[in-house]
């Protein structure tokens, strides 16, 4: 049972502050007393940094510390989430183009890019591998120093990890056809319209840090660790982030800016250009090679894939985004057998880190686009083969993790049904579908603290980082509705670890679920506080009374829970707390450390128009359906599908990075570097939400905020080959490989042509 | 961004003084929309930047003078983009006009910024160069006036001397009808530079008169007077050699990163065609 | 350094005067001298209209725009689009419609879409989605920023 509040969509939390510029995010913070900080970096990607003359960056008025490496902590202080590997500034070599090697805090930001351009850095090109052709061969220069492994048999190369899963016996398997394909994805950005940026100040004996960071309490510790403080003087202010997208999960200035304020003995801030950011955040390039073997009549008999990620030259989450997103590269169907094997390849480029999908898009671009291959050679529809295929809600269809956990057959149908699958698309139109899933988080650790005040309005502790996705609204739906506060009565106090209590992480689209039910717990705490309350004031029993949506239920009468606790709290007023805990332990068993929480399943159904003499790609119609459990806001369900879906269009119409052979950005910035605009947008987009109410999370509901992105250049890519015949397996479809691939199939025509 | 000063004369006279005592060292502001990109990224450092809007000669207006329709230096793309005049006698420049970047960028962006910047994927520069479009341009010696069409000599350089400052566009108004249009592609569909921008522009006398940039050092202008080209009905063996004929002088830049050469050369004919026959379209009054 | 310049401007309906370095821009001056941080910075190049600004009547990025630029000028940023404490109605309308969701980018599309009904009370799908393109999301609210615009256009404008 809901309350009025969950299934609603009311006006998002914080959002008049968002229409009138008055939300402060972390640029908007200033500190009296601040200096600017401006990072120096290199116009190569690798190089070997040799003597750093600062005499005439010292000389511009304003400039109050330069910190090289030799200037800090020796050894070099190195951390990370998965691996310690990435320096705080450049130790003996830079890695990728825009390391910075030094950094200079000034009175202004004038005076501190002035001087951090008058920083004379003496260096050696070195050679450096950018692709995975070169990071893989044998003779490529190594990424990272192997001491930083030691004892790892793979140290001697490019190669972080190989992850492996499967069942079954992918070399036994009898199949009546095997297709086998090699699919690329590129290099994309998040591109937050907020850049990213950290405040860091001393505070008594401690620091205080503002990051645009979404996991607060995961900066808190690696900042603890790396300066020797304990966690209580280290305090993370994480205001809501402007878009996060996974680019803002984990530490990458922070350090640096940490230790200039302790060293400066002053507050500094470090606002990167989007240039920086650019060099900062990336997502993994992918390819990937997939053997697809079925019956002969569509029927999935194994599926074989091997992917190859190009991660950065640090690891930064990079290769638990290869493990975690390859994890699931046999896709949401009953498979007999799979085997799967993912490499993180380090090089000299941007660290890639968590991005929405989290190595998911790359694989399910391949699987998708494979089986779509196979019901061509099969003469199957493509949404007959999917149907055929998909698991079953209960069904295990990976042998020894938790089950298909919803009706995803039902989803894929909607989809199709929205598309108008099967009725004939209008000359020069193509239709296409693609399905995936993305696994939930696989730990977690949540707590919160729901306050009941005296006058029965609420305040709701969750170390979530609202970064868009809105989940101030949902904790305050979800609180309002337990303890019947309208929701202008709701405060949901985040970001802040002195304050708040611990979140492990905002990520994996867990919040909803891993939060919520931590909130929820911490309202049924006061919801029973407020039972014995009434017991007392009233000299019930305590089991005759339930507390349910603010209301508390005696025996012959009903009271509003505001005039029980006012009773009950007396003269002296006060409130009542209530603690909630959601611990998803990690299981050392399972490949990936714990089974995931919940599966994300999409189906996206495209109707796309090319045309072929430019090789335009107009996406007439977009359907993304997605199983969300339960809409707790329908239309922040709808915001985050549609976003995720415009997101997956940029990587799959317009978006890459493009590099020199020196391995430098050359489309570093906003101007070429192009996302979708308004005027990119499919002609029609439409979203839905199947809601069975069996997720794990509040009321039934699952995390859904990444699910629309995986589909959506298989399901793209499907489209535009059947409209016009295109076969395109590299990422992304411009116009210019559209129009490629034309020729390519009017050349493959008349050789057919040519040889009857 | 690096410092410099600020020069706001209020009179042409005062602005030439203030380049002629700077020479290369400055820089006119119009708009700003491109120069103070390249402020901050560093690829140009001024020691004055000269703001040229506040001199009254300069505009912004759009009015007709002597057979002319003359654009005064300060008028932004917004402005031609709406004028009456300018979409009903010079078509392809408004349309030209009207996808130069975004809203703000086209309240900001003025026609001679856009020109004398001499990107060779500069929007508005076919449609001048099929209208015949002047350059009026005060120097040291005096005012002189020259087709666009010997302004451009590369990305960023062009024939005006340092110490000249542009203060018009001037399009002849044309004597009969003219079917014109202006066509281009781009990476997406919302705002972009182009990897191809073209203009046509055909009279009742069957001249074809066809200009193309982003496929070269500097935009090119073509004529075809042979009427074929002009003529709907004429057959494909007749216009394919001319319609070759008009990309002889294109050249793309095998390092741009935002097309490839053979796919710029392929739809500078796509896009060639289709302008073409809108044109012709125009011309007939459809 | 080249001297500052003294400048006057109106701001939000408020005469400032200031003196501004000739190389920082209008963007720099709004948020860093006159602590209006609601104009966002994100690519200063003019790409992202996440620094949108009325200026003299017209919109503008004013990452492209010199301070000095804007001398005698009259500004409106998103602080003085609505009333003290209140909202317009457009403002109203991208959170009814569900356009905001990161919001980082949100005082510029408010800053154009207002712009676009003063220039087209009635505008088509096109129109909207022509006169935002400006203004990128990343969230990606493009469908719900257009639908608050048409649905404030609706409701009597701006």
């Amino acid at each position: 049972m809901t309350g009025a509040r969950v299934g609603a969509s009311p006006r998002r939390v914080g959002g008049a502050e968002r229409v009138t510029g008055g939300q402060r995010y972390v640029a908007d913070i200033h500190i009296p007393g601040e200096l600017h900080v401006k990072l120096v970096t290199l116009p190569v990607a690798r190089a070997r940094i040799g003597a750093i003359d600062t005499s005439a960056a010292e000389r511009v008025p304003g400039v109050r510390l330069i910190v090289t490496a030799a200037d800090l902590p020796q050894p070099v202080p190195r951390f990370g989430p998965q691996f310690e590997d990435r320096p705080v500034l450049a130790v003996g070599e830079t890695k990728y183009h825009g390391e910075p090697v030094a950094a200079v805090a000034a009175d202004t930001r004038d005076a501190a890019e002035e001087a951090a351009g008058l920083v004379r850095v003496e260096h050696e090109e070195l050679p450096a591998v950018f692709t995975l052709a070169a990071a893989l061969d044998p003779a490529a220069p190594l990424v990272q120093d192997p001491a930083l492994r030691p004892g790892d048999p793979l140290a001697g190369t490019n190669v972080l990890r190989v992850h492996r899963v499967g069942w079954g016996d992918v070399d036994a398997a009898a199949a009546d056809l095997v297709v086998e394909r090699r699919y690329a994805f590129p290099i994309v950005t998040h591109f937050a319209i907020e850049p990213h940026a950290c405040l860091a100040a001393p505070d008594g004996d401690g620091i205080a840090v503002w990051s645009t960071i979404q996991h607060p309490n995961w900066l808190q510790r690696i900042l603890a660790k790396l300066l020797g403080l304990p966690l209580a003087k280290v305090r993370v202010h994480a205001p809501d982030p402007g878009g996060g997208f996974g680019g803002k999960q984990h530490a990458k200035y922070e350090p640096l800016v940490a230790l200039m304020a302790l060293r400066a003995d002053r507050p500094v801030r470090l606002v990167l250009t989007l240039e920086e950011t650019f060099q900062a955040v990336r997502r993994a390039a992918a390819e990937v090679t997939v053997r697809t073997g079925l019956r002969a009549d569509g029927t999935l008999a194994f599926q074989d894939v091997a992917a190859d990620y190009l991660i950065g030259a640090y690891a930064d989450i990079a290769d638990r985004v290869v493990g975690k997103g390859s994890y699931v590269g046999a896709g949401p169907y009953r498979m007999p057998a799979a085997r799967i094997v993912a490499r993180s390849v380090l090089s000299h480029t941007v660290p890639s880190t968590a991005f929405r999908g989290f190595g998911n898009p790359q694989v399910n671009w391949a699987v998708e686009s494979n089986l779509d291959e196979a019901a061509l050679a099969l003469g199957i529809d493509r949404l007959e083969i999917r149907l055929r295929n998909l698991a079953r809600k209960g069904e295990a269809f990976i042998p020894w993790d938790t089950p298909a956990d919803g009706d995803w057959a039902e989803a894929t149908r909607r989809a199709a049904d929205r598309i108008g699958w099967g009725t004939p698309a209008a000359p020069g139109r193509g239709r296409g579908i693609a399905v995936g899933i993305k696994s939930g988080p696989t730990t977690g650790l949540s707590y919160s603290t729901v306050r009941l005040l005296a006058d029965g309005s609420v305040i709701v502790f969750a170390g979530t980082s609202d970064m868009g996705q809105g989940a101030r609204t949902v904790f305050a739906q979800v609180a309002g509705d337990e303890l019947g506060a309208p929701l202008d009565a709701v405060t949901v106090v985040m970001g802040d670890t002195a304050v708040v209590p611990y979140d492990q992480q905002t990520s994996a689209s867990r919040s909803t679920v891993l939060m919520g039910n931590s909130v929820l717990a911490a309202c049924r705490e006061v919801q029973a506080k407020v039972r014995a309350m009434a017991a007392r004031v009233h000299g019930v029993d305590e089991a005759a009374i339930t507390v349910e949506h603010g209301v508390v239920r005696l025996p012959g009468r009903e009271l509003p829970i505001r005039d029980v606790v006012a009773a009950g709290l007396g003269r002296l007023g006060g409130e009542v707390v209530g603690n909630g805990e959601m611990r998803k332990d990690a299981d050392p068993g399972h490949p990936l450390q714990g089974a995931p929480a919940f599966f994300e399943f999409n189906c996206t159904a495209i109707e796309a128009a090319v045309d072929e003499e430019t090789g335009d790609v107009t996406i007439v119609r977009h359907v993304t359906v997605s199983d969300v459990g339960k809409a707790i806001n329908p239309l922040q369900v709808r915001m985050q599908d549609e976003g995720a879906a415009i997101q997956g269009l940029g990587h799959t119409l317009m978006e890459h990075y493009i590099y020199d052979l020196r391995g430098r950005v050359r489309n570093l910035g906003a101007i070429d570097y192009r996302i979708p605009t308004s005027m990119d947008l499919p002609l029609e987009l439409h979203s839905e939400a199947v809601e069975n109410a069996d997720g794990p999370g509040p009321y039934g509901s699952k995390g859904m905020s990444e699910g629309a992105l995986l589909c959506v250049a298989p399901a793209v890519a499907a489209a535009v080959r059947d409209a016009c015949g295109a076969v395109i397996r590299d990422l992304p479809l411009s116009p210019e490989r559209v129009w490629r691939a034309l020729r390519e199939r009017d050349a493959a025509r008349a050789g057919r042509e040519d040889a009857r | 961004m690096h410092t410099f000063a600020y020069a706001r004369p209020a009179t042409v006279a005062e602005a030439l003084a203030i380049l002629a005592e700077h020479g290369p060292d400055a820089r006119v502001l119009a708009g700003g929309t491109d120069l103070v990109i390249r402020l901050r990224d560093g690829s140009l450092r001024p020691r004055v930047v000269v703001d040229i809007k506040r001199i009254a000669e300069l505009g912004p207006g759009i009015r007709v003078a002597d057979g002319r329709l003359v654009i005064a230096a300060t008028t932004v793309m917004a402005e031609i983009a709406a004028d009456e005049r300018v979409r009903r006698d010079f078509t392809a420049l408004a349309e030209a006009a009207a996808v130069v970047g975004s809203v703000q960028i086209r309240n900001r962006a003025t026609l001679a910024g856009n020109v004398c910047n001499a990107s060779p994927a500069a929007d508005t520069a076919p449609s001048l160069l099929v209208y015949g479009a002047e350059v009026v341009a005060a120097g040291p010696a005096g005012v002189r006036r020259f087709p666009v069409d010997d302004l451009f000599v590369r990305s960023g350089v062009t024939t005006l001397a340092p110490a000249e400052l542009v203060t018009a566009i001037e399009l002849p108004i044309p004597a009969g009808r003219l079917g014109a249009a202006h066509a281009r592609r781009t990476r997406r569909r919302g705002h972009d530079l182009a990897s191809v921008t073209l203009a046509v522009a055909v009279d009742a006398a069957g001249v074809t008169r066809l200009a193309y940039g982003s496929v070269g050092p500097r935009p090119v202008l073509v004529v075809d007077e042979s009427g074929v080209l002009a003529d709907a009905a004429a057959p494909d063996a007749a216009t394919a050699p001319a319609f070759e004929r008009l990309f002889a002088a294109a050249s793309p830049s095998p390092r741009s990163m935002r097309a490839g050469p053979e796919y710029r050369l392929a739809m500078l004919r796509v896009l060639g065609g289709r302008a073409l026959r809108t044109a012709i379209a125009r011309l007939a009054g459809e | 350094m080249s001297p500052a310049i003294p400048i006057a401007l109106t701001v939000n309906g408020r005469s400032r005067t200031l003196d501004v370095a000739p190389h920082h821009t209008l963007l720099e001056v709004l948020r860093d001298d006159l602590a209006l941080t609601g104009t966002k910075e994100c690519c200063l190049v003019g790409e992202c209209g996440a620094c949108t600004v009325r200026l003299d009547g017209r919109i503008v990025d004013s990452c492209l725009v010199l301070a000095v630029e804007a001398d005698g000028g009259e500004v409106t940023t998103i602080e003085g689009l609505a009333p003290e404490g209140g909202l317009t109605r457009l403002q109203g309308a991208f959170l009814d419609k569900g356009a905001v969701q990161c919001g980082f980018c949100i005082p510029g599309q408010v800053m154009a879409a207002d712009d676009l009904l003063r220039r087209s009370p009635h505008p088509t799908v096109a129109e909207v989605e022509e006169g935002m393109a400006g203004n990128l999301c990343r969230c990606g609210c493009y469908a719900q920023i257009t639908e608050a615009i048409l649905a404030a256009a609706e409701e009597g404008g701006r």
